[in-house]
């Protein structure tokens, strides 16, 4: 696995005119970063920009020395994404079909792909579920597979927005104890400081900019004085339009 | 009640969805728009009524207007156009369908296919057609021509709309009414 | 959702929906038995003038809206080049774009709602047959609410597919899809009743 670094260099993003990001310019190399920000500020766009989902209006984005929006079959061996909502991200019927997706993509052949699977869920203790269909699972079962289906691929990186965020506590304590064991370089964006009080490095992104970078301590305490008072101050009538 | 009118509704928009989104590969590397394949939907999962009154309410939603149309097109040109047929023939076509899809007692995934073939193709062409032949001043046999190139990417997607009925079904086995 | 009619206010915005549909009607039914290219000509010249008579910023949204004829266009004409016919070609072409831009003369000059309500007095009758009014509003409310939303949910899908393969997106999503939309219509049946259902 080799470990280069996530650089963004001045990147803006606008959709349709509209500003979403701008002057974002990071070095990440940490193992644990978390992006902390309120919903709307832009951080779920951040996201997608380092997973090259989508690419910035101006600036650039470099993964291990790689456009992650423009070479795709690049990106893909070196960042997964897992998204908040596994029931808009899983898309076929059965743990083994879903598992086996992204491996199918990447053009290994069939042999490889079923014995990857398998030996994933076994080292998962999960080789049951290899048949299950996925309507089967539980919500909790179901985010699990959608972070086995990122880590099938053998990413360097992964990044996870708000990956608590529908869960139950069990559920997200179990969850959480996975990703503490996880080697890869984690990007976690949430809105909840708890989330990310263990992680390395805390990026706080407010109104599509970086409003500070540092240590989690520094940057949380400051966060949830802010986002305290903003609870405190106004009612959040206006509308955006 | 409430729930056939959602159904209708959702599906309607789901319809929308399919010509909205970025053309789909409907078979590796060939990218096709995937509307005319939201309207076999309808009839092989809600059947031939409420699958009928769905794409009826779309073609309704067209006509006020509103740019449902693959390409965000919409409003009553498209009923002065080259695809009148087949638009004012997609609820019939999703009607017989979904006739096919309740009462052919075969595995769901082979009836639905059928009934995409036998609505989705047979009938709706045969509404399509004329349509064609009348706004470009064509014979039938002219305007069956101009048709053909589409009719393969139609009998895929006929075999799509089986195997995604087949995967809801599996899912959720209750939901094409009429079928043990 | 936003619909196609027009921004820039015209004269036609105040004519009744009724009167300009069944207007609408009556032109289409004269323009497409029409066969004369001298006939055609001039009606396609007359829908011209309709247009030009609201401004030209508003002839150019006309002209736009007819843009994505332009394979049917481009059928027509190499058909009629191959067969010498190319008078005839010319003839069906106008007469199709005339009768489509007075369709979009419509559409773009008449607000949703006025529509609806033509819709909702059409469809008064129905209620002997068990459609009441209501539930057909009611369903044109949901289909307008939604498509967006429905359309989000396929996006993230398909990101979901983008996210693990190079490729473009295949077909298999469209069965969470509909799944998505079944769910969505349960729980929405579930949210009317709780308000006193339909």
């Amino acid at each position: 696995m080799t470990d280069g670094g996530l650089i963004l260099k001045d990147v803006g993003f606008s959709l349709q005119g509209k500003p979403i990001l701008s002057g974002i310019s990071l070095d990440l190399v940490e193992r644990r970063i978390g992006i902390a920000g309120r919903n709307g500020s832009g951080k779920t766009t951040l996201l997608r920009l380092m997973a090259g989902l989508v690419a910035p209006t101006s600036g650039m984005v470099r993964l291990d020395g790689v456009d992650p929006a423009a070479d795709r079959k690049a990106a893909l061996a070196r960042v997964g994404i897992l998204f908040q909502n596994p029931d808009h991200q899983i898309i076929f019927p059965t743990v083994a079909e879903e598992l086996a997706f992204g491996l199918r993509q990447m053009g290994r052949a069939e042999s490889d792909v079923r014995a990857t699977v398998t030996r994933l869920l076994a080292d998962e203790g999960r080789a049951h579920w290899a048949a299950a269909p996925v309507h089967t699972l539980s919500q909790g079962q179901r985010q699990y597979l959608c972070l086995l289906a990122v880590l099938a691929m053998g990413p360097a990186t992964i990044l996870l927005d708000e990956p608590f965020a529908a869960l139950d506590l069990p559920t997200q304590i179990r969850l959480r104890r996975r990703l503490e064991e996880l080697s890869q370089r984690l990007i976690v964006v949430s809105h909840d400081p708890r989330v990310l009080a263990e992680m390395e490095r805390v990026v706080w992104i407010e109104g599509g900019r970086i409003r500070r970078d540092g240590t989690a301590p520094d940057v949380l305490e400051e966060f949830s004085a802010e986002m305290a008072r903003l609870g405190e101050a106004d009612a959040d009538a206006d509308l955006a339009g | 009640m409430e729930r056939n009118v959602t159904l209708i509704a959702l599906f309607a928009a789901l319809i929308a969805v399919l010509g909205l989104v970025p053309k789909i590969d409907l078979i590796s590397g060939v990218p096709i728009t995937a509307q005319s394949l939201g309207v076999m939907l309808c009839g092989t999962v809600l059947g031939a009524r409420r699958g009928a009154l769905a794409v009826l309410l779309f073609v309704l939603l067209v006509a006020l207007g509103l740019p449902l149309l693959a390409g965000g097109r919409g409003g009553l040109g498209v009923f002065a156009g080259p695809s009148v047929g087949y638009i004012v023939g997609f609820p019939v076509a999703a009607f017989v369908t979904g006739w096919i899809t309740e009462n052919w007692k075969a595995d769901i995934g082979l009836a639905a296919f059928g009934g995409a073939i036998l609505g989705g193709i047979v009938v709706l062409y045969a509404l399509g057609i004329p349509g064609m032949a009348l706004i470009l001043g064509k014979s039938l046999p002219e305007a069956m021509v101009l048709a053909a190139p589409f009719l393969a990417g139609d009998i895929i997607k006929a075999g799509l709309a089986g195997l995604i009925t087949s995967g809801i079904a599996k899912v959720r086995p209750g939901i094409v009414l009429s079928r043990g | 959702m936003l619909t196609l009619t027009s921004p820039v206010e015209t004269a036609f915005h105040r004519v009744p929906a009724g009167r300009k549909l069944l207007a609408l009607a009556a032109a289409t039914l004269v323009i497409i038995p029409l066969t004369d290219l001298r006939w055609i000509a001039a009606a396609s010249l007359m829908v011209v003038l309709l247009y030009l008579s609201q401004g030209r910023e508003f002839a150019r949204s006309g002209l736009r809206m007819l843009w994505p004829l332009w394979p049917v266009l481009l059928v027509l004409g190499v058909w009629h080049l191959a067969t010498g016919e190319v008078r005839g070609g010319i003839g069906i072409a106008l007469r199709m774009l005339a009768a489509i831009a007075l369709a979009n003369l419509v559409t773009m000059t008449t607000r949703l709602d006025d529509l609806i309500a033509v819709v909702e007095r059409v469809a008064r009758p129905l209620a002997r047959i068990g459609l009441q009014p209501r539930t057909l509003a009611v369903a044109i409310a949901l289909v307008i609410r939604f498509t967006p939303v429905l359309l989000l949910n396929a996006g993230q899908l398909m990101e979901a597919w983008r996210a693990r393969s190079a490729r473009r997106v295949g077909w298999p999503v469209v069965v969470p899809l509909a799944l998505t939309a079944l769910d969505d219509a349960e729980r929405l049946a579930e949210a009317l009743r709780a308000r006193g259902g339909l």
